[in-house]
């Protein structure tokens, strides 16, 4: 059992880890992309354009934050913190490493919750109250259009992330990230449930509204989506609750499909191999958006209810089959 | 100790602030809302009671699928202050007689039984209460039964659904 200075820490180190890792994640989107598409991408602000972040930063902190006469101001504030606190939330169950692996004292993780997939979820749903009631409170149509695409889009994949996700838990036999990872020692996930694992990335694309499924925000149809009408730290904090999400479904998908903090070496650098696995699905991330074009809106829909979900629910009964054979 | 004390306190006023928000608010979508903030202080009351699977099932079944869809109804199709009191008619002359009626038989209830429990632990409860383990045991096994007649009378209410709104639309077609 860990002290409640140790969980004081852990939640003040969660913080901090993410403050620090957005802006970073921030520039290697922007160079990268500039390389996927043969430019060099930001290179002014300081040397090779690393101090870029802070500049953009500094930009968003120094905008005013407007609002239109048809607004209803009070929801317009409170729906960034609501994408920001369960964004963040959602990391604390995030495992970077065993019990042990520092010295026996403390667990690599903010809590471990016998629930931690049901937590994710719960926190996931939560999550997008954020953009429907940003876009609604907005009083602008095209900051309407985008919230209701975000409520059918999200409420639509999330199904289809939940039982990809179901494979795992029923093959680890616990809904525990810590456990899922411990039972991955001898093989990762990826291998047995390699269908799952592209569920949840599609998916996971989806519920992260990141290109190609950015039907949210598509700028070309409705200028900004949800965030059309948000200037300043409040579409900063959007943004940043944009590139969480990115952090914790790539988490969650090393975490449960390639074998989380386990890799070769000592175990004191479960962490180092954790993270890697982590930024690595970022890179995906990145990669994707960059390599394909926006899907049509009917496209999306029809591709969630039509295809993902019926093979997602194969997927689950396969493996209910194998397992209960096996 | 006190932590559980003061969140008791937080969750309690919110459940009641949202059942009370979704009565007395006049714009339907502000209603739906305070259902939400309702629902999540309810779920917050079931994690202080050890059920952290129902709390975690709680937010992702009703806060996060079932309200979904009326904030989307609503926000589509209200969002104008509607009248609190009906036109007058058989309503307003029984609704507060039912009412009363029920809260006085609330009343009777929670005074015969409910707090006698105020002041005491409470029941115990074993290792692994409330876990996604245990629940599915009592659900898969106990009452399997009762399990699956719940998911069919769900299948039969969907379909039910399904067939109502394929009649609503012939007939606009015909008209």
């Amino acid at each position: 059992m860990e002290s409640t200075l140790v969980m004081i820490v852990k939640s003040i180190v969660i913080f901090a880890f993410i403050l620090q890792i957005v802006p970073i994640i921030l520039l290697a989107e922007r160079k990268l992309l500039g390389r996927f598409q043969s430019r060099i991408g930001p290179n002014r602000v300081g040397p090779k354009g690393l101090l870029q972040p802070l500049a953009d930063v500094f930009k968003l902190l120094s905008k005013e934050a407007s609002a239109p006469a048809t607004a209803v101001p009070w929801m317009m504030a409170i729906a960034p913190v609501i994408s920001i606190v369960t964004a963040v939330a959602t990391l604390a169950i995030i495992p970077f490493g065993p019990f042990d692996a520092w010295g026996g004292e403390f667990g690599l993780y903010g809590i471990d919750v016998p629930i931690a997939l049901l937590y994710f979820f719960a926190f996931g749903s939560l999550g997008f109250y954020g953009l429907v009631l940003g876009g609604w409170a907005s009083g602008s149509k095209y900051s309407f259009l985008g919230a209701m695409r975000a409520a059918a889009q999200l409420i639509s994949y999330e199904v289809a992330l939940g039982l990809s996700l179901l494979g795992v838990a029923m093959t680890a036999g616990s809904l525990s990230l810590v456990d899922i990872v411990e039972a991955q020692d001898g093989m990762w996930y990826v291998v047995p449930q390699f269908v799952g694992f592209c569920i949840f990335m599609v998916a996971g694309f989806a519920e992260t509204a990141r290109a190609p499924f950015d039907l949210p925000e598509g700028d070309a149809e409705i200028v900004g989506g949800y965030n059309t009408e948000y200037g300043g730290m409040r579409f900063g904090s959007f943004f940043m609750a944009e590139y969480i999400e990115v952090i914790v479904i790539s988490a969650i998908a090393a975490a449960c499909f390639l074998g989380g903090w386990h890799g070769p070496g000592p175990v004191a650098l479960a962490p180092l191999w954790m993270f890697l696995k982590l930024m690595a699905g970022v890179f995906f991330f990145i990669w994707i958006r960059a390599s394909l074009p926006r899907l049509r809106y009917d496209q999306l829909m029809s591709f969630g209810w039509k295809v993902l979900l019926p093979l997602a629910t194969l997927n689950v009964l396969v493996t209910a089959f194998v397992l209960v054979a096996t | 100790m006190w932590f559980e004390q003061v969140l008791f306190f937080v969750a309690a006023i919110g459940a009641l602030g949202g059942a009370l928000g979704v009565v007395i608010l006049r714009n339907p979508f502000y209603s739906v809302l305070a259902l939400v903030a309702h629902l999540v202080a309810l779920a917050m009351l079931f994690l202080l009671l050890h059920a952290e699977f129902i709390a975690a099932g709680q937010v992702v079944v009703y806060a996060g699928a079932v309200m979904v869809l009326y904030v989307f109804v609503v926000a589509y199709i209200g969002g104008s202050d509607e009248p609190l009191r009906p036109e007058g008619g058989a309503i307003s002359t029984f609704g507060p007689l039912f009412a009363a009626a029920i809260a006085i038989e609330l009343c009777i209830a929670m005074l015969g039984t409910g707090l006698e429990a105020v002041d005491s632990k409470g029941a115990d409860i074993g290792a692994g209460f409330g876990s996604p383990a245990a629940i599915g045991e009592l659900l898969l096994r106990k009452f399997l039964v009762a399990f699956e007649a719940a998911s069919f009378l769900l299948l039969i209410a969907a379909v039910g659904a399904v067939v109502l709104a394929r009649r609503r639309r012939g007939l606009e077609e015909v008209a």
